[in-house]
């Protein structure tokens, strides 16, 4: 298992609404798949994980959700990207920008520093 | 807005869970549908690819029970599962639960009440404005009556110049008058009041306005204003009654406003009114008079001022006067003043009942709250295994805390809901025991902050309960697993934990007894009291013909013949009746305080230096008064009727009064006279006075107090004031009470009657206050002695339960039954006796504190002690003997193959 990461607090819900930016409306299962391919398999997600995720995403109106016949003719529940997803989207890639740029800056060695 | 709408979301998510479940499931279940047939893809079995995904799911209840907490409140859903199991389990054993309820309901009920009774009369802030501020002022000498003497108005006039730190004085001088109205007179009692009055008190007008400083001096309308309760009760709260005219004797009077609803004292009073109402209290001798003491004195404290400051100065100022008018302070009757918050002056004669009522009331609820811990502990064990199992389902410590918790709550909540209704019951007793006791009974409620007290205590009491259980820590659950299925009997530390709470029971118990005990002992003594009189089949009927009026003498002498015939009238009327053996005419009723108290002195006995002046009780006596009231003639004669108005000035003294004036010296024949600067004032004369004969004591001042002495002058040769009848008659006197008030009523019909009272009644006055002290006291004992009475068995019939098989075996070894039964009795014997040794050293200690309410009776009276310990003794052993018994019953056989 060694590779493996936890998925980090608060970090999934942005990788959903991400996923669902992308690729449009989709089941759990496809989620989770296109979550798992996009960390190149370092991450994996069970259901108890990532449904109380959906859950709350809808809850706060970030997602929509509704049953339909999936690609292969299944029934599946596909979620789908609300304009108020689409905008906590954005506020949070920002908000998740600015964080990575500055646990970078230092993390980074700095200059005259040896050690 | 965004965790409002999640929250709004979850709410909703408790109530419609059911719904969702099944979305959710085939959710879930799609999900590893479409895993599967992709596993199945890669070219597994397709048995194989469902494992696989089930496997990557982690579990799909777990996953389903993680999304149900997202969707719904988890912690409402648990405490709500929580809550309908510990219902269950509490309807499961009704009887462990009605007992639990109804102990802790007697408890809580008795604290709820009495707790409502020490806010309303000791706690609560004053309706005065900043009524903390607010300081009373006494004077007191030695001596019976001496304990509040009031104040002169020069003397307030020296405070209010000397003492800065008192930034207002208020004065009132309560009066007792006659109202008239149309359903007859009454008497009520007005306190005549300076203008500042109110505005020093901080009180403001519910109705009208209140007197202001425009309504003092001479020359203006006299006003009154109303206290609300009298407001309320005699005139039924009428919102038209500013402007009215109402007649009182010293004359007619302008109601100008009725008072907020506030505590009069010390004396209840009926209305406020100014001081042109009383020519006396405008006169010279009131104003000028330094010992005509009539005022009392409430203050406002200075801004910035403590009532250390005030202290201080008005001791200056004392001292000063002291010495500065030596006549007016003897030495020898220690004048000194005190100054009390007036919130504590208002509370002062109820202080040591109300907080003993509330250390006896939180004894009964420490003896009950012990029982149901050793219910709960007891119960605890039994269901040990239970908690075992749940915790080797996941149920964490803190799980299992909760769910002890709310069951603990859901008792002590029930307890209290119950305990409530017996509070309700309670304060309207207790309200009557208050009225007694202060101005403030008015103010007794079951208000939000006494629930709120009664809330918090059974908050507690459930946080105490559900601590006391043990619960084994995080992770140790296999060894307390591996221990439960043996244990019965509890670790040590519970058993000594169950010990000391029946120990600590019975010490609660004996020291709510032995105060039961002396409070008992202290009314019998109060009833066995002699009170002078001979008979208890003696009437007395307080008729008013000639009052003060407005202290004008001419009127009042003009008044005093009419006056004697209406009494002569009355007194030949009430002899003709049936059954009345003798009818008395007096000025003051035996066992009943006399209006007027002077000082006395004796021919050719000088009083010496640092002893008090003596004081008598002035009275008149018609001849047939002492035999009519059964007071004994210890010396000379009574009064005949030759002691008429113009024969010589003769009087009979009481045996305290003879006492002190001629030590070891035979009285009669020697001269005495009321003296002192007050009787310039008074209609009575400083004239010699030939002492006649010698009566027996009377407790005028109440059962418990040691009779005042007191000096009679025939009714003859005084005025007429103040009088009354005494009616003796052959057997119950009291069916005489009707005819003899219609006879009075006939003869007076505007004349306001005085409290008609029997003897047996008077004494019951003095002994009723006491008896319900007693018996409220001795009910919590009782209370707690059956409550530890029930802990002890309980504890000890669950210590047999628990060695059934130890008991089984000690018999198949020859321990026959007495052993076995004396086995039981000497384990609760131990704690019997441990628990008495600890009650009657704590009786001994707190028995001193309540000093102040016994009579007649030592706080560490060793025959009350005694009784106590032999009685909760008998009670304990009783309560050890069933389980014994039991014990001693048990079938070896059927007790050794039971493990």
């Amino acid at each position: 298992m060694a590779g493996k990461l936890d998925v980090k607090q608060g970090t999934l819900a942005l990788m959903v609404l991400k996923t669902l930016e992308g690729l449009g409306p989709l089941h759990g299962y496809g989620i989770a798949r296109r979550i798992e391919e996009t960390s190149k398999n370092r991450l994996t997600l069970n259901y108890g994980t990532l449904y109380p995720a959906l859950l709350k995403l809808e809850q706060e109106r970030f997602i929509t959700a509704e049953w339909r016949q999936s690609e292969n003719n299944r029934r599946a529940k596909f979620y789908s990207l609300t304009a108020a997803g689409r905008k906590q989207l954005a506020r949070e890639a920002r908000e998740w920008h600015q964080t990575a740029d500055l646990i970078a800056a230092f993390l980074a060695p700095r200059r005259g520093e040896t050690s | 807005m965004r965790q409002l709408r999640a929250a709004l979301a979850r709410i909703a998510g408790v109530f419609i869970g059911q719904r969702s479940d099944g979305d959710l499931r085939d959710e879930l279940q799609s999900h590893v549908d479409m895993a599967t047939a992709e596993n199945m893809r890669r070219g597994m079995h397709p048995d194989e690819a469902r494992r696989q995904a089930m496997l990557a799911s982690g579990g799909l209840t777990a996953a389903a029970e993680s999304v149900r907490d997202q969707r719904g409140l988890p912690w409402i859903e648990s405490v709500a599962a929580d809550l309908s199991y510990a219902l269950r389990t509490l309807r499961r054993s009704r009887a462990f639960t009605a007992v639990v309820v109804i102990t802790l309901a007697l408890g809580i009920g008795a604290n709820t009440a009495i707790f409502s009774v020490v806010r309303g009369v000791l706690l609560k802030p004053l309706p005065h404005r900043d009524g903390d501020r607010l300081v009373y002022l006494r004077q007191s000498v030695d001596g019976p009556g001496g304990e509040n003497i009031l104040f002169s108005v020069p003397e307030i006039h020296d405070f209010r110049e000397g003492a800065k730190s008192l930034g207002g004085i208020a004065e009132y001088s309560p009066w007792t008058i006659t109202l008239e109205g149309k359903e007859g007179a009454s008497r009520i009692t007005v306190g005549l009041v300076t203008g500042n009055f109110f505005d020093v008190m901080g009180l403001s007008p519910v109705l009208g306005r209140l007197t202001r400083p425009s309504d003092d001096g001479p020359g203006v309308a006299p006003v009154m204003v109303l206290t609300h309760e009298f407001w309320m009760r005699h005139f039924g709260g009428d919102p038209g009654i500013v402007g009215r005219q109402v007649k009182l004797d010293p004359g007619v009077v302008t109601v100008i406003g009725v008072l907020q609803p506030a505590p009069t004292f010390p004396d209840r009073m009926d209305a406020l009114a100014n001081m042109v109402l009383s020519k006396h209290h405008l006169s010279a001798q009131m104003v000028q008079g330094r010992t005509h003491r009539m005022t009392e004195m409430v203050a406002r404290l200075a801004p910035g001022a403590t009532v250390e400051q005030a202290r201080a100065e008005v001791a200056a100022v004392y001292a000063r006067l002291q010495h500065d008018y030596k006549d007016s302070y003897d030495p020898g009757s220690h004048y000194r003043v005190a100054i009390i918050p007036f919130k504590e002056a208002l509370g002062e004669r109820a202080r040591l009942t109300l907080w003993l009522l509330m250390a006896a009331a939180a004894f009964v609820l420490i003896i009950s709250a012990a029982n149901v811990a050793n219910l709960t502990l007891m119960r605890g064990l039994r269901r040990e295994h239970e908690l075992v199992t749940r915790a080797a389902l996941g149920a964490g410590v803190a799980r299992l805390r909760r769910l002890l918790l709310v069951e603990n709550l859901l008792l002590t909540l029930m307890g209290a809901a119950l305990g409530v209704v017996i509070a309700i019951g309670g304060v309207r007793l207790l309200v009557s025991l208050a009225t007694r006791y202060s101005a403030r009974a008015g103010e007794i409620s079951l208000d939000g902050p006494v629930l709120a007290f009664t809330l918090g205590l059974s908050v507690t009491l459930a946080l105490l309960l559900s601590f006391l259980a043990t619960l084994p820590k995080e992770g140790a659950f296999a060894s307390w697993m591996a221990a439960a299925g043996r244990r019965m009997t509890g670790g040590l530390k519970r058993q000594r934990l169950q010990r000391g709470l029946v120990v600590a029971q019975i010490a609660v118990s004996v020291v709510l007894l032995a105060g039961a005990g002396l409070l008992t002992r202290t009314m019998m003594r109060l009833s066995e009291v002699n009170t002078g009189l001979k008979t208890d089949e003696v009437l007395t009927l307080p008729v008013q013909l000639l009052s003060f009026g407005n202290g004008d003498f001419a009127r009042i002498m003009s008044g005093d013949a009419a006056a004697k015939e209406g009494y002569d009238r009355m007194a030949a009327e009430v002899r003709a009746l049936p059954g009345v053996l003798a009818v008395g005419v007096g000025s003051a009723m035996p066992l009943r305080g006399a209006d007027v108290g002077l000082e006395v002195k004796a021919e050719g006995r000088a009083v010496a230096a640092g002893e008090a002046t003596p004081r008598a009780d002035l009275r008149t006596a018609d001849p047939e008064y002492f035999r009519a009231a059964g007071i004994p003639l210890v010396n000379g004669r009574a009064f005949a009727t030759t002691d008429g108005r113009d024969a010589g000035r003769v009087v009979i003294i009481n045996q305290t009064l003879a006492n002190k004036l001629f030590p070891h010296e035979d009285p009669i024949g020697k001269r005495v006279a009321w003296t002192g600067d007050v009787l310039r004032f008074s209609p009575w004369s400083g004239d010699w006075r030939t002492i006649v004969g010698v009566v027996g004591d009377t407790r005028d001042g109440g059962l418990d107090a040691e009779p005042p002495p007191a000096m009679y002058m025939p009714f003859a040769q005084e005025l007429a004031l103040g009088g009354g009848l005494v009616i003796r008659a052959d057997s119950n006197v009291s069916a005489l009470i009707s005819a003899a008030t219609r006879i009075v009523r006939r003869l007076a019909p505007t004349v306001p009657l005085g409290k008609v009272m029997t003897v047996a009644q008077l004494k019951d006055q003095s002994v009723a206050p006491r008896r319900l002290n007693a018996a409220l006291i001795s009910l919590f004992g009782g209370l707690a002695v059956i409550i530890a009475a029930v802990g002890i068995a309980g504890v000890l019939a669950f210590s047999v339960s628990a060695r059934t098989n130890e008991i089984g075996v000690r018999m198949s070894l020859g321990a026959d039954r007495g052993r076995v039964q004396r086995m039981i009795l000497r384990e609760g014997g131990v704690l019997l006796a441990l628990g008495i040794l600890a009650g009657v050293v704590g009786a001994f200690f707190g028995a001193a504190v309540i000093r102040g309410l016994l009579f007649g009776v030592a706080p560490h009276d060793p025959v009350t002690f005694a009784a106590v310990a032999v009685f909760m003794a008998a009670i304990g052993i009783a309560a050890c003997w069933i389980p014994a018994v039991r014990a001693a019953r048990v079938d070896p056989a059927i007790a050794m193959r039971s493990t």
